[in-house]
């Protein structure tokens, strides 16, 4: 089913669905998960992607502040060390991520919520099997209720 | 004598030496304060004030926080066409005041040679707020040090009352790794030992918060924060935020609210541990300024000591080490990582 | 001006009648033994030996956080006031009570009332409770008021052995005294008697501050280089805005998710680097130097040229909390105040 299809139907049966937010960088991931669809492979309409030139990136507060939005998990991902398009960008962002990881779960918030993971241009399918774990683990943890801001 | 006033004297002795000979513009040290247990800075400009500065227990505050903001406008030029000449300042630190001067110079802000650092070793100072817990009901109208180190407080009727140092010295005291400036060009007073030198007590007290529950850290982390009123105070006191425009501030985009919904308490509590990740020397400047008497160093503790454990590093080490998060290797730790 | 007693024995009683008429804050001991404002019904006993709040109580009038409309799809709505009822704020010192006049100042006279400082003002009442110990850093009498100081509040009481003596000092005093009258014996004599030596006891604690003439004097020192030496120590660091019972500094922002979102209202602080900063780039006020000055001249002489009243009842929390020992009693003597 559709994304749209997806969230209508949530919205009528109530039943939650968790909604994921993905950083997929421009030159691997976000190729990757194209090619998942354009190979016709299934995974979980939970995520709503947005796309990064590099991994290196992304700034710590988007994710939280995609969590504060709402959103019950975030999921970065970029090149294998080694490859990335711009050299070194994603080894500047794995040591951020690193950190970032250990804070949020010293805070309590859980781990699962916040996840990294390098995915390449070729692996249609790995990127598949990321999002199915992630949205699963998420799923189990339930609706997020930290650091989320009610206006 | 006791040995804070042999300090003192040498400490006037050089700035008085280092004015006279114009081989510093103004000097940074600490005064005598309006109320006891307290100094307050003083920028001596000219020798014939020397005798305002002052050495005590209570030369708490981080001086090297007034770096930045003297060495601005020679950097960026204060909308002059002509920057004008960087000054040089005589400055007294104690080791961590040394070791985010050290972590200033790495970054840029302040030229090394531009500095004439006058360290002092550190035994601990005292905290304000646990002297005056201490003294219960009573007010404190003067106080002092006597010669064990020991800090004497005059009450009413000219009472005297003696407090140990090791009751009212400060919680970022009793966890210092490094009391003695390793970097100085003048150094006053016997190096001290450090009371935490492997900073065993910090990771103990990283390892207690821990080994609670997550939901159970969540929670006490939200009530370490309730008080928090978005003063800013923790961020203006630190010697490491000296961005002209905090990404807190920002509002193109604007990143949290100002105000003190829980969310964004929290959000700037984070942002600011993650922004110190690596940076951040551990002097307490934050906690002692924090009017809500927030413990601020609560979560960048953990930060650090991730940043030694993983990338080998300590800020205020060396001033000629490239910052953790600047920096990368190939075998970087990667065990974070999602594996499907 | 009524004059009424109440036995201490009594104040649970009396806390109860206004229990059923509103919420009602009193001093409280916290876990870490600090007493501050708290509500009745989570309290167990009140705590009456204290010197003053670490928090004035100006949150109560003026919140660090207070929405003021929301909008969705282009439709604004004022959020309707919560339905607090009456409040009752027992215990707060004569200098924060005083220093509510200085708010009423800036948010109710002139031609437009703050509707949401004037809704949570009128809803409010207000029972100071006299000094007896004032603390090094107070300077209340210095600046117009006083240890037993009504002004401000809607009744004043003094702490006495036996009693408590309650003096009303409005017609909303007046009125809430006499609606517990069952309560409460007419003043004695010697309860009077007591309480006035309480109080000018409390006074002779007070070191004086000079202020006289303030606004003349920082007039003509406005280019004096002692703002130069005075304001570069200052860290910008907002603590002694915050913990004023008269800054009132505020700034507004709009917080908005898609088509979503709120306005509100959050405290602000004249000492942060970008309090004025233009949208050009240029700042009026580009150094702690000006900063500083701004502060001082704002409550010893503008307020003074504006509304004839000092915006400082000398409460101390500034001088207290500063961390670097910023002390304007000090500035104002250099001045030569």
């Amino acid at each position: 089913m559709s994304q749209t299809q997806a969230v209508q139907e949530t919205a009528a049966t109530k039943e939650w669905e968790p909604r994921i937010v993905a950083f997929l960088c421009n030159w691997c991931s976000y190729a990757g998960a194209d090619l998942a669809g354009v190979s016709r492979i299934q995974y979980p309409h939970n995520v709503r992607i947005i796309r990064v030139p590099c991994s290196g990136r992304i700034n710590p507060l988007f994710l939280l502040r995609a969590l504060q939005n709402g959103a019950d998990g975030v999921l970065v991902s970029g090149c294998h060390p080694g490859d990335c398009h711009y050299i070194s960008g994603n080894l500047v962002a794995r040591r951020k991520f690193a950190l970032c990881k250990e804070l949020l779960q010293y805070a309590g918030i859980e781990p699962e919520r916040v996840q990294f993971t390098w995915v390449s241009a070729s692996e249609g399918g790995r990127f598949a099997s990321v999002i199915e774990k992630v949205v699963d683990e998420v799923r189990q943890l339930g609706p997020n209720d930290k650091l989320v801001k009610k206006l | 004598m006791t040995a804070s006033q042999e300090i003192e004297t040498r400490l006037r002795e050089t700035a008085e030496q280092l004015l006279r000979d114009k081989k510093v513009d103004v000097f940074l040290g600490y005064e005598k304060a309006s109320l006891p247990f307290r100094t307050t800075p003083l920028f001596v400009t000219s020798p014939e004030q020397v005798d305002r500065l002052a050495w005590n227990p209570f030369c708490t505050i981080n001086l090297a926080v007034y770096l930045p903001r003297l060495f601005a406008d020679s950097r960026r030029g204060g909308g002059r066409a002509e920057p004008p000449p960087p000054p040089t300042v005589g400055i007294v630190l104690k080791g961590c005041d040394l070791r985010a001067a050290t972590v200033l110079i790495q970054e840029h802000q302040v030229p090394r040679e531009k500095l004439v650092i006058v360290g002092v070793a550190c035994p601990g100072m005292v905290d304000r707020r646990k002297a005056e817990l201490a003294l219960g009901e009573h007010d404190a109208l003067g106080a002092g040090e006597d010669g064990e180190g020991n800090v004497h407080a005059v009450i009413e009727d000219g009472v005297e009352v003696k407090l140990s140092r090791e009751d009212v010295v400060a919680e970022a005291c009793l966890q210092c790794r490094t009391p003695t400036p390793s970097m100085h060009d003048v150094l006053l007073g016997s190096p001290v030992e450090a009371t935490d030198g492997d900073g065993d007590a910090g990771r103990k007290q990283t390892a207690d918060f821990e080994a609670k529950a997550p939901a159970v850290r969540w929670a006490q982390l939200r009530e370490a924060l309730a008080d928090c009123i978005r003063c800013s105070a923790c961020r203006q006191a630190c010697p490491m935020c000296y961005c002209t425009e905090c990404v807190m501030d920002q509002t193109r985009p604007r990143w949290l609210g100002a105000g003190t919904d829980g969310s964004d308490v929290m959000i700037y509590h984070l942002t600011r541990a993650f922004h110190l990740a690596g940076r951040c020397t551990e002097c307490g400047a934050c906690a002692r300024a924090c009017p809500m008497g927030i413990d601020t160093r609560l979560l960048v503790r953990k930060m650090n000591q991730e940043v030694e454990d993983l990338y080998g590093y300590r800020p205020g080490d060396a001033t000629d080490t490239t910052s953790p998060l600047s920096d990368f290797s190939m075998d970087d730790p990667q065990d974070f990582l999602t594996e499907p | 001006m009524t004059e009424k007693t109440i036995a201490h024995t009594d104040l649970d009683r009396f806390l109860d009648c206004l229990k059923e008429a509103g919420t009602v804050y009193v001093p409280a001991k916290d876990e870490a033994g600090e007493v501050r404002l708290a509500e009745a019904s989570n309290v167990e006993s009140v705590a009456l030996a204290y010197r003053n709040f670490r928090m004035s109580p100006k949150a109560f009038f003026l919140p660090q956080n207070q929405t003021l409309l929301r909008f969705n799809e282009g439709r604004v709505e004022e959020p309707a006031p919560p339905d607090q009822g009456t409040s009752f704020l027992f215990g707060v010192r004569p200098c924060d009570a005083r220093a509510l006049l200085a708010l009423d100042e800036v948010f109710l006279s002139g031609d437009d009332e703050d509707p949401y400082y004037k809704r949570l003002r009128e809803n409010t009442v207000v029972i100071a409770l006299a000094c007896e110990r004032p603390v090094a850093s107070c300077f209340c009498t210095s600046v117009g008021g006083g240890p037993g100081d009504g002004a401000g509040s809607d009744v004043l009481a003094v702490a006495l052995e036996a009693d408590l003596l309650l003096k009303a000092q409005t017609p909303r005093g007046e009125q809430l005294l006499s609606s517990v009258e069952d309560l409460l014996a007419d003043a004695a004599p010697e309860a009077i008697q007591q309480a006035e030596e309480l109080i000018r006891s409390a006074e002779d604690q007070i070191s004086p501050v000079r202020v006289d003439n303030s606004a003349e004097l920082l007039r003509e020192q406005y280019d004096s280089p002692i703002w130069e030496e005075a304001g570069l120590t200052c860290l910008g660091c907002g603590t002694c805005s915050y913990l004023c019972p008269t800054c009132h500094c505020f700034d507004i922002t709009d917080e908005m998710r898609g088509k979503t979102g709120r306005r509100v209202r959050t405290w602000d602080c004249c000492a942060y680097p970008l309090f004025t900063l233009h949208a050009s780039g240029h700042n009026p006020r580009p150094s702690a130097k000006e900063r500083w000055r701004q502060r001082i001249m704002h409550k010893f002489r503008y307020a003074v040229e504006n509304f004839e009243r000092l915006f400082c009842v000398g409460c101390g929390r500034c001088i207290r909390n500063c961390p670097v020992n910023m002390d304007l009693r000090r500035v104002l003597k250099r001045v030569g105040v």
